[in-house]
């Protein structure tokens, strides 16, 4: 127990805790507040984050009338930077009642806006431009003249059976709604993703389900690295050299690679998680092999094994209660590591298409799959795969951590300055 | 009486750990080492041996923190000399150390003759390669280590070898004062005399003028030096001649090490051996009075709060008490 | 160096052992499918045949010629056969074109543009990683937690958000391709260009990474060095520190170089995904389409000779390493 007092007293091996356990319970308990299925369609192609209102509710709702000006926020979003450089281009170039310092003065929409007004004449002869560009300027100056009228809008229904509008209500420049009175609204805290799902509530389910499939895995390769290696260490002779044999050959030859090539033969459709996560552990146990090898290898000869020994102790028996014990702590942060790389290997295999195929569970590495192939990045919908990436960093980043703050806890002499 | 090779004046030096405390492992430490004598350093684990050892080079660098006294070798104070002044002049020529577990003290991707080379062009640069080995060769023979030594890496040495080798390297500019730290405490019985043979060897042919050997185990300098100094928690508690500290200790804590040490002499049989109760006062706070005093069975409450002051006695022997002599002799255990 | 010629055949000794297997490896595991993979594969020539002998016919046929009528041992010394003369079968996708030849193709840009990133990060990251364990101070406060979070971004991650920054946001870079799509490969300056620019992005991201995770080490293991007996010893004999620095940094990066022999078959992994996000023309590429349209030669295709470049490129460094640590020489020779 001193021991995991310890263990707490080391920096590393908190603040890793700390971030893992937050982001581990969040996966857990925040599905509760989150009403609904993380794979259900709610949304369009890469919707904002956001909150969005709908909006027929805001024109039934009560109506509230504020005295702010609302001309130079419409101004700021309405008109774009190419509206603007239009409006440069033309006043430089073809008008002759405003000079270019003038031009250049007015670096804020709202005063090109008000030269614009002022000096604008559709009568002015525009050599060498086409209909088309002409036609641009004056679709701008219209919009320019809208959002300076103080005209609001009109709210007309159709009369079903004689197709006519009949109005229903204006709406004032100046009306405002009352957040609260609005019924229906939806928060996107992330988006939505390529499917239209909430990225955030999508984003919990699959970091859940990475973290799974990283605890399966990493106790997978964990548990049969454990055993070749005890095997191989402690045994020794032709068993080590045909286990120590495999080990190198695995280590060697790319994991991934075996994993696509398992993968690829499982068929091709309906990976489970579990299958996922199998897979993985068989093709990640060498490491934990060769690290438990080594370590048995130097227990093998201390006093209390050979008294064991001596004692007429079964070998199981040996290995169990003299060799293991002091085997766990490398056990220990190699459990840690495989974990963190499981989850990594996870996201690699889902984004090459080998991974869980289906479309009812999400992982991490499935979320930047769905991201990739729909192009997320290209469409600037960063929301649907930097908060993947950052989670697996964050995720991995945190179980680093922990298992070097065990290291310098089980090795001291690597407790640095 | 010889020359004064080495004189030390109340040197005061501490290291900093890694969580920032300041361990005061040497504090007030003063010796005087003739020409042709050598000088044994006893004491436990944790005395501050090791620090003081380091500190008499006179090199100061993180951890080790230079506080203050003066150090005298050959005349030259080192402890006015500018850093890269000592590097250049002191370290290996004048003074030279020997490390503790010379297993790990030499460099395991470098073959043993390059390693010297960088070593004696550290102080002179111009030394021809040729001239180097030469030297080497010379030096290694004539301490019974084959040159072929030279030619290898240090993986390819036994433990006694590499012990003897660093020896080897370290004497090889043929400095006027040798410090072995430890020298023998990581090796088998046999290789352990071999050592010191050669360090005596090294000594009677006056390739190093005179020696400090630290080792917590006392009796074991009776045979290898012609003096002692017993260390205990930074200070030194008793000075005097192997024969005198090592047959008739005066400090109770050179006393107590005595009695709880297996000498292999006629009638220790029917000795009992008693260890020491308690453990050292910690060197980061260092108590006002007496260290050893909360261990000590002469103690009194004036031992606990005031400064012991070094005592000399008529024949040139001292110690760290309030007691006389005879009220310590006179409290046999 | 006897020793060394010893250590040299053991090695290489090794690797075509371990070659050996992974070609049975390669060979065995995709023909382990569960299920009828010629029905699925030949399911678009048969679409629209309601005819059963048509049908059939049609599957004999795909079976004959992927070689699936055969029994397995026979299969195996045919691909054998096969792989001596250079022919690692017909692709299904692009049928008829052969696997080599679809291979062929893609090796190059992977090779050009994995090596030097490998290697580049490799070099920069272990450099900076020596720097900081020198110098501490600053370094550790700041840059260290910095680049221990961008060690655990995994490559394709790294890929993605270059591609968002550089690509997309700033957009001074190319997102896809290893060309311009309007230019033919020829070797004009205008093409070169191209290419140089299509490079830019998956070339920064694998070398972003490996400097992430080699600094960290590097880091690490200097500062081990720097605190062990031998420097001690060595600055107590009056060595210069410029000197003993140098003993330091040789001792600190052959475990490094072990590390990467030990991560390279990991590392070449990462960088094909990130080639993917790319569309970058390389072997990643090539596989995730092959994946997708479950193009079994053409997967078996690439996956051996990523092995065989991941195995070589193994070999070389252990190599390497035998020339740059002395001790194995020495070991070698009792």
């Amino acid at each position: 127990m001193h021991l995991i007092r310890e263990i707490f007293k080391s920096q590393n091996f908190v603040i890793g805790f700390v971030i893992f356990t937050i982001i581990f319970l969040s996966t857990i308990i925040l599905p509760f507040f989150l009403k609904g299925d993380p794979l259900e369609i709610v949304g369009g192609l890469f919707y904002k984050p956001g909150t969005y209102i709908n909006v027929s509710d805001t024109i039934e709702a009560k109506k509230y009338e504020l005295k702010i000006d609302t001309l130079s926020n419409k101004i700021s979003s309405l008109i774009t930077q190419k509206d603007q450089d239009l409006m440069r281009e033309w006043l430089v170039k073809y008008c002759n009642t405003v000079s270019e310092e003038e031009v250049k003065v007015a670096q804020h929409p709202m005063e090109l806006v008000e030269l614009w007004l002022k000096h604008y004449d559709p009568n002015i002869k525009m050599e060498g431009t086409t209909i088309a560009y002409r036609k641009s300027l004056s679709r701008l100056h219209q919009k320019i003249e809208k959002i300076f009228s103080d005209e609001g809008y009109v709210i007309a229904e159709k009369n079903s059976e004689t197709g006519e509008l009949a109005i229903v209500q204006e709406l004032a420049n100046n009306s405002y709604v009352h957040m609260s009175e609005i019924p229906n609204k939806r928060t996107f805290i992330l988006g939505t993703d390529n499917f239209g799902r909430d990225v955030f509530t999508e984003l919990i389910s699959a970091i859940w389900n990475s973290i799974k499939i990283g605890f399966v895995a990493g106790s997978v390769a964990t548990l049969i690295g454990l055993v070749v290696g005890l095997l191989a260490g402690y045994v020794g002779g032709m068993v080590d050299d045909i286990l120590t044999f495999i080990t190198n050959l695995l280590t060697v030859i790319p994991s991934f690679i075996i994993l696509i090539l398992i993968s690829v033969s499982l068929g091709g459709k309906g990976n489970d998680i579990m299958t996922t996560a199998l897979v993985i552990g068989i093709t990640a146990w060498p490491w934990t092999a060769r690290s438990v090898r080594a370590q048995t290898l130097s227990l093998k000869n201390r006093d209390h094994v050979n008294l064991s020994k001596l004692s007429g102790h079964s070998l199981v028996r040996i290995i169990i209660r003299d060799i293991l014990p002091y085997v766990a702590s490398y056990v220990t942060m190699a459990y840690i590591l495989q974990v963190a790389s499981a989850i990594l290997a996870e996201a690699q295999l889902s984004m090459l298409g080998l991974g869980p195929r289906t479309t009812e569970i999400a992982t991490l590495g499935l979320m930047l799959r769905w991201a990739i192939q729909f192009q997320a990045p290209l469409s600037g919908a960063w929301w649907a795969f930097i908060p993947v990436i950052l989670s697996i960093a964050l995720i991995t980043f945190s179980l680093n951590l922990m298992n070097t703050g065990l290291d310098q806890v089980f090795n001291p002499q690597l407790r640095q300055n | 009486m010889g020359k004064t090779i080495l004189k030390v004046k109340d040197l005061r030096t501490k290291y900093v750990t890694r969580y920032k405390e300041s361990v005061y492992a040497v504090d007030g430490v003063s010796l005087e080492l003739e020409e042709g004598k050598s000088l044994g350093i006893a004491g436990e684990s944790g005395c501050g041996k090791s620090t003081l050892a380091l500190s008499l080079m006179g090199y100061y660098f993180t951890p080790l923190h230079y506080i203050s006294g003066t150090i005298e070798i050959d005349g030259k104070i080192v402890t006015d000399m500018k850093p890269d002044d000592v590097r250049k002049n002191i370290l290996g020529t004048e003074i030279a150390y020997i490390p503790q577990a010379a297993m790990n003290a030499l460099n395991p991707t470098q073959k043993i003759i390059n390693f010297i080379e960088d070593v004696v062009r550290a102080h002179y640069p111009k030394k021809s390669k040729k001239d180097i080995y030469d030297l080497a060769c010379e030096r290694f023979e004539s301490l019974n280590l084959s040159r072929e030594i030279l030619g290898k890496y240090p993986v390819e040495l036994s433990g006694g070898m590499k012990q003897r080798t660093v020896i080897a390297i370290s004497t090889i500019l043929s400095p006027k004062v040798l410090i072995a730290d430890e020298p023998t405490s990581a090796l088998d019985v046999s290789s352990q005399k071999v050592v010191i043979k050669m360090l005596k060897n090294l000594m009677e042919r006056e390739i190093v003028k005179s020696m400090i050997f630290i080792t917590h185990e006392l009796p074991l300098l009776y045979n290898v030096t012609d003096d002692i100094m017993v260390m205990y928690a930074g200070q030194i508690v008793e000075k005097g001649t192997a024969e005198e500290v090592v047959f008739d200790p005066l400090h109770p804590y050179s006393k107590a090490l005595m009695n709880s040490m297996i000498v292999p002499e006629a009638g220790m049989k029917d000795v009992k051996l008693t260890p020491i109760p308690g453990v050292p006062p910690s060197l980061k706070n260092p108590p006002p009075g007496c260290r050893f005093a909360e261990r000590c069975k002469h103690a009194s409450s004036t031992c606990k709060t005031e400064k012991i002051p070094e005592v000399y006695t008529e024949d040139g022997r001292m110690y760290r008490c309030l007691l006389t002599r005879d009220q310590l002799k006179g409290g046999k255990e | 160096m006897k020793g060394f010629r010893k250590y040299l055949a053991r090695k290489i000794g090794w690797y075509v052992i371990t070659f050996v297997i992974a070609l049975v490896l390669n060979f065995l595991l995709p023909r382990l499918i569960p299920g009828n993979p010629v029905a699925r594969i030949a399911s678009g020539a048969i679409e629209g045949l309601t005819d059963r002998s048509a049908i059939q016919a049609v599957i004999d046929e795909y079976k004959r010629l992927f070689g699936l009528d055969k029994p397995i041992h026979v299969q195996f010394i045919v691909y054998i056969k096969n792989l001596l003369r250079g022919d690692l079968g017909t692709s299904f996708n692009f049928y008829p074109r052969k696997v080599s030849e679809v291979i062929a193709s893609a090796v190059g840009w992977t090779i050009a543009l994995q090596l030097p990133a490998i290697l580049v990060g490799w070099i920069l990251g272990n450099l900076l990683g020596a720097i900081a364990g020198y110098v501490r101070g600053v370094f550790d406060k700041a840059i260290l937690p910095l680049f221990l979070f961008i060690s655990n971004i995994p490559a394709f991650g790294m890929a993605i958000m270059l591609l968002l920054i550089f690509g997309v946001y700033l957009g001074i870079l190319p997102t896809s391709g290893g060309y311009g799509f309007d230019l033919i490969p020829s070797l004009t300056p205008e093409f070169i260009m191209s290419v140089i620019e299509h490079y830019q992005l998956p070339f920064w991201s694998i070398v972003l990474i490996m400097i992430g995770g080699q600094a960290i080490g590097m880091r690490s293991m200097s500062i081990y060095e720097l605190n062990s007996d031998y420097v001690k010893y060595s600055r107590f004999l009056g060595i210069k520190d410029r000197i003993i620095v140098k003993y330091v940094f040789r001792n600190a990066v052959l475990p490094q170089i072990t590390g990467l022999i030990l991560s390279l078959g990991t590392m070449v992994g990462g960088a094909l995904v990130a080639e993917t996000i790319f569309s970058y023309p390389g072997l990643g590429t090539r596989m995730l389409s092959a994946i997708t349209g479950q193009d079994y030669p053409l997967i078996s295709g690439c996956t051996l000779i990523i092995t065989i470049g991941v195995l070589l490129a193994n070999l070389v460094l252990e190599i390497l390493y035998g020339l740059l640590d002395p001790r194995i020489r020495a070991v070698q020779e009792d």
